[in-house]
């Protein structure tokens, strides 16, 4: 068994703390990236969010190991043994320490300041090859192309940027695909817009993300990501629908 | 003894008799007007404000300044009430804090239970997927109640804390402003009693009222944003009355950086009450308004010719996340006040790092009113403010990690004992170490706008405002509970309770986050079980009722302990802080001479040194 | 609020002191003070919402068309009338009573004179007497009119009545030129509802452009 020090600024202490911390960093890393599956992943504007998210991941594994760990070594290390009477060590505090672990945070901020910058203009930016509104009300979803078709189930080509505008009339909404990432309100007397380039062929979820009355949990849409040929045949077979319903008026 | 003796009882016939005042006002008023006699609206905002100014009046919350208006003195009397039982003081007005600061935490844990309960009720409705019990109508009115109530719960449980422990910390005889303390709590009591009333009407945008969802729904509302109005207007009374009794009623030698650190953390949170509040004060005032008159503040209107000449919503979200993002700091400021009060203790060694400590809650304070629209990533506003608010938000991390080292910096080479209180101390640094580093990961807008209501965000502030507040709050009961009550709690069942809570919550937490990052949205009734969420959202039901029943337990201990329990004597933990070196229960007046600070107050393990002096009876 | 607490009170607050006079009552008046100011540190922050709340959605370079000579009387009546408050204090200081009940009640009716200015030609509460140009409800424009001095005026009305309590109070010999807490904090709630209105004036008469907005 090991024999510990009795001073507690002995540097045997720290260096099997700092051992302790490495270990259970990429344990709980691994945990965390176990436990917390992102579903961002069927976007291109998904994968700067999800490799941000799972670079957190890391930070956090270490960051709480760095606490946890120093706590759980203190209350093993330093609990009161059966009849010691004494009080603790006495010191009120180290100026450098207090400086380091300001300065250091303060630089960790700036880092992630700049990743943070960049993650988000990569997950807010895209082209506007395809263009879709989409309208929100309560407590549903309508999609209105350019070319005057309107439809209850949003059709995109894959690989295409896509630019929606999201409106609403009555109160607001959000729009969000879990598995394309980020999501955006629709705000009643403003059109705001989304940036998506699908990446996977799928059917996926559109689900309203902000609390909107009554069936709000039911505020969904079927959103379709499919090859460009099937995008173009859905497109053409919707626009003679439409014509023909027009036409029959 | 009659009942109408009772403050309590005289307040409530004030407010159901000045609920009917107040309508037949608005009736015959719009009558004289010549409008029609009945508006839903305007009737129950009449009714509203003259049943908390009845409550008020029928309590005898003003009944000395009534008196000051007409020149007639009145003295401040401190004491049991004559004539009647020691218990009716804690059902009216009665100016001691150290009354108030019982009323306060009493009520505060009383709105816990009925928010927790609140909570029980949606969760067993998502334990599985499929709507079963509660209809969405009902699902949203009990979510939303559950926020209000909880954060009410919140609020008065840190008034609580400030106005029992602060004149006591600080050696003061009362606060600065007794009646204004009396007042302040006294007005939470017929917004609470509103506030609950408002359930019968049903409203449903959750806690954040976004209009313009709340501009439509049921007449609820207006119920909701008068009661929050209320306990606003109270909470900046009661801060305000801290900051004046901290400022001017120390002691001779009690330094600001010689203040227990609690004072520290508590001034903090004042400063922002005060300020902060009238923010969402004045946003629920207008959506009021704009429901009873039509007033387009927040919701868009539109002229002939499309143009929007009315309001816009997200002007509501600055308003309303300029104070509701800084509250958070006014939930957790205290609490990790308590945490670095406690820990000394515990450990028998100096708080590590005093000022830093000190001034990191300012930091915090001051920060926090810069970050307010990380809560809007999503709302559409300028592009550029995500970045700003990003950055700003990412600081705060800054000041919250120097706590988090000073406490481990306390803790390391000292004589740790595991009480209770240091037990929940230590859960609550587990669990607030939880919510702080899921910050950053929603401060960076990118993860946000994925992250942004979903069932991550309800782990992190659950996380947030436990370790940040629950825990320390129960850290508290159980470690001034000797001071209030003269006997100790019973230390099995409060280990039991710290057991059995501490795990159930990591474990809450953790599920809660792991739905969230599956797709999983906030406020939802029933969820698809595609998502594949089921079993964690079962996981999250047993968590919760875990925690439920470990409530159940502290709340019996501390109700058979204050019979049974063990005379505690003056100074159970060994403090040096002053209200340790008064008799348990504390007397009426708790300081039978002044003190005076002759030291530094964490100096534990340094021979020789004491905190304060009490002067002699022969000197003043 | 901190209202108007005298020795008595001071006294009762700290029995175990046997000299609880003079020096009570100083440190009693030093907390009223400081609470008083953080009073209108708070406040501030409301009015501050309210200039927020008008620039967000007007922005800076519309306003609506008010009647500029009203706007103008109003205000120069409620500067005016701090001039009288200020007469009215120094009187009490020097112990003229007689002087202090006609200026304060001058003060009071000065005050009276704006909120029926604001309440007749801004409000068109009389159309009989002035015909209404603005509702609560009909665009953005009169909607924030009516919140900024619809809260300035509820907060012109409170320091009428607490000039009149005031008054009456002095009236039975409650002040002396020494202790007039009361009268001190009556004249700087007064001077403090003058300040909000110095920085609601331009914001409502002077930035911007005045737009006829069509509906």
């Amino acid at each position: 068994m090991l024999k510990l020090p009795q001073s507690s600024t002995d540097r045997k202490h720290f260096m099997i703390v700092g051992a302790l911390v490495v270990v259970t960093t990429i344990i709980l890393g691994f945990f965390l990236l176990a436990i917390l599956p992102i579903k961002a992943q069927a976007s291109v504007q998904a994968e700067p969010i999800r490799w941000l998210f799972q670079l957190h991941l890391w930070l956090i594994a270490f960051l709480f190991s760095l606490v946890v760990v120093f706590m759980l070594y203190s209350l093993l290390v330093f609990r009161r043994r059966k009849g010691d009477t004494s009080e603790g060590e006495h010191f009120e505090g180290n100026t450098v320490l207090e400086i380091v672990w300001t300065v250091v945070p303060l630089v960790l901020v700036v880092i992630f300041s700049v990743i943070g910058l960049r993650t988000l203009q990569q997950a807010t930016s895209g082209g506007d090859d395809v263009q879709v509104e989409a309208v929100g009300f309560q407590w549903s979803w309508t999609f209105n192309y350019p070319n005057g078709v309107t439809s209850a189930e949003m059709v995109l080509p894959v690989d295409k940027p896509a630019l929606i505008s999201l409106r609403s009339n009555d109160v607001i909404h959000s729009f969000w695909v879990a598995e394309w990432g980020p999501k955006q309100d629709l705000v009643p007397g403003m059109t705001t817009t989304l940036h998506i380039t699908p990446s996977k062929v799928g059917e996926f979820s559109l689900a309203c993300a902000e609390l909107c009355g009554l069936s709000h949990w039911s505020m969904l849409a079927k959103i379709r990501v499919v090859p460009e040929d099937e995008y173009t045949a859905w497109m053409d077979e919707k626009l003679a629908a439409q014509n023909l319903q027009t036409a029959s008026r | 003894m009659r009942l109408t003796s009772l403050g309590v009882v005289r307040g409530l016939v004030g407010y159901f008799a000045g609920m009917l005042i107040g309508m037949a006002v608005v009736v015959i008023s719009r009558l004289v007007l010549g409008m029609s006699a009945w508006d839903q609206e305007a009737v129950w905002v009449g009714g509203i404000i003259f049943s908390i100014i009845g409550f008020l009046l029928g309590v005898g919350a003003m009944s000395d300044w009534l008196k000051w208006t007409r020149g007639v003195q009145t003295p401040l009397r401190h004491g049991p009430p004559v004539n009647q039982p020691a218990w009716t003081r804690y059902f009216g007005v009665d100016y001691n804090h150290k009354v108030i600061g019982i009323q306060y935490g009493v009520t505060a844990f009383m709105l816990l239970v009925v928010g927790g309960s609140f909570a029980l009720i949606f969760r067993s409705e998502l334990a599985d997927s499929g709507i079963t019990f509660l209809q969405p109508g009902t699902y949203n009115t009990v979510l939303s109640m559950h926020g209000w109530v909880a954060l009410a719960a919140i609020l008065l449980g840190i008034a609580g804390i400030a106005n029992y422990l602060v004149p006591l910390m600080i050696g003061a005889e009362d606060m600065a402003f007794p009646r204004l303390n009396a007042f302040a709590y006294w007005l939470n009591v017929p917004a609470i009693v509103t506030l609950l009333i408002s359930m019968l009407f049903g409203w449903d945008s959750g806690w954040t009222a976004y209009p313009p969802l709340s501009l439509r729904g049921p007449v609820g509302y207006q119920m909701v944003f008068w009661a929050i109005f209320g306990i606003g207007l109270s909470s900046i009374l009661g801060s305000l009355n801290l900051i004046v009794t901290m400022l001017l009623m120390r002691p001779k030698g009690m330094t600001l950086f010689r203040m227990p650190i609690l004072c520290w953390a508590i001034l903090a949170t004042s400063i922002i009450q005060l300020t902060a509040t009238q923010l969402i004060g004045q946003a629920f005032l207008m959506l009021s308004f704009e429901r009873t008159l039509g007033m387009p503040l927040f919701n868009p209107i539109y002229n002939a010719a499309g143009e929007n000449i009315g309001g816009q919503p997200i002007l509501f979200q600055h308003l309303f996340w300029f104070y509701s993002h800084p509250a958070v700091y006014v939930f957790v400021l205290p609490g990790l006040g308590i945490i670095s009060e406690l820990l000394p203790v515990f450990s028998r060694k100096p708080l590590f790092g005093y000022r830093w400590v000190a001034l990191s809650s300012l930091a915090i304070a001051l920060v926090g009113f810069l970050v307010w629209g990380h809560h809007m990533f999503t709302s559409g506003y300028q592009p550029y403010l995500r970045v700003v608010f990003m950055i700003s938000t990412l600081l705060v991390a800054v000041p919250t990690g120097v706590k988090f080292f000073s406490w481990l910096g306390t803790l390391w080479g000292g004589r740790l004992t595991f009480q209770t209180p240091m037990l929940f101390t230590l859960g609550a640094i587990s669990v607030f170490l939880i919510g702080g580093l899921s910050g950053p990961i929603l401060a960076t807008a990118a993860t946000d706008l994925f992250l942004h209501d979903t069932y991550f965000i309800v782990g992190h502030f659950h996380a947030t405002i436990f370790g940040g507040f629950v825990f320390p709050f129960f850290a508290a009961i159980y470690y001034w509970y000797p001071k209030i009550t003269g006997r100790m709690y019973n230390e099995t069942m409060g280990k039991l309770h710290f057991w059995l809570m501490t795990p159930g919550f990591w474990l809450m937490s953790l599920a809660q986050m792991t739905a969230g990052t599956m797709g999983m949205r906030r406020r939802i009734a029933d969820y698809d079980p595609a998502l594949g969420v089921e079993n964690v959202q079962l996981l999250v039901t047993i968590a919760g009722f875990v925690i439920a029943f470990s409530i159940l337990i502290m709340i019996y201990n501390l109700f058979t302990s204050a019979e049974v329990g063990v005379l505690a004597g003056n100074n159970p933990w060994r403090s040096r802080s002053p209200e340790w070196q008064i008799p348990s229960p504390a007397p009426e007046h708790s300081y039978a001479r002044p003190i005076t600070v002759v030291g530094e107050p964490y100096d534990y393990g340094l021979a020789g040194s004491t905190y304060i002096a009490t002067a002699g009876a022969g000197d003043d | 609020m901190a209202a108007v607490t005298t020795s008595a009170q001071a006294a009762a607050l700290h029995p175990h002191d046997a000299h609880a006079g003079h020096d009570h009552y100083a440190a009693q008046l030093r907390m009223n003070r400081l609470g008083l100011w953080l009073f209108f540190i708070s406040e501030g922050f409301l009015f501050g919402g309210l200039l927020t709340v008008r620039f967000f959605l007007w922005g800076a370079d519309t306003r609506p068309e008010l009647d500029q000579t009203i706007g103008l009387i109003v205000t120069s009546v409620l500067l005016i009338s701090s001039v009288s408050m200020r007469l009215a204090e120094t009187a009490m200081e020097r112990g003229n009573r007689k002087a202090f009940s006609v200026f304060i009640l001058l003060t009071a009716l000065f005050g009276l004179i704006f909120l029926g200015g604001v309440m007749v030609f801004e409000w068109g509460l009389f159309p009989s007497l002035y015909p209404a140009h603005l509702t609560p409800w009909g665009d953005k424009y009169g909607a924030v009119v009516f919140a900024m001095t619809g809260m300035h005026a509820l907060h012109v009305i409170s320091g009428i009545i607490f000039i009149l309590i005031v008054w009456n109070l002095a009236r039975k010999g409650n002040f002396s030129q020494e202790r007039h807490w009361g009268v001190e904090s009556c004249a700087i709630y007064w001077h403090y509802v003058d300040v909000v209105w110095i920085f609601f004036y331009p914001a409502l008469y002077l930035i911007g452009n005045a737009v006829h907005v069509t509906h």
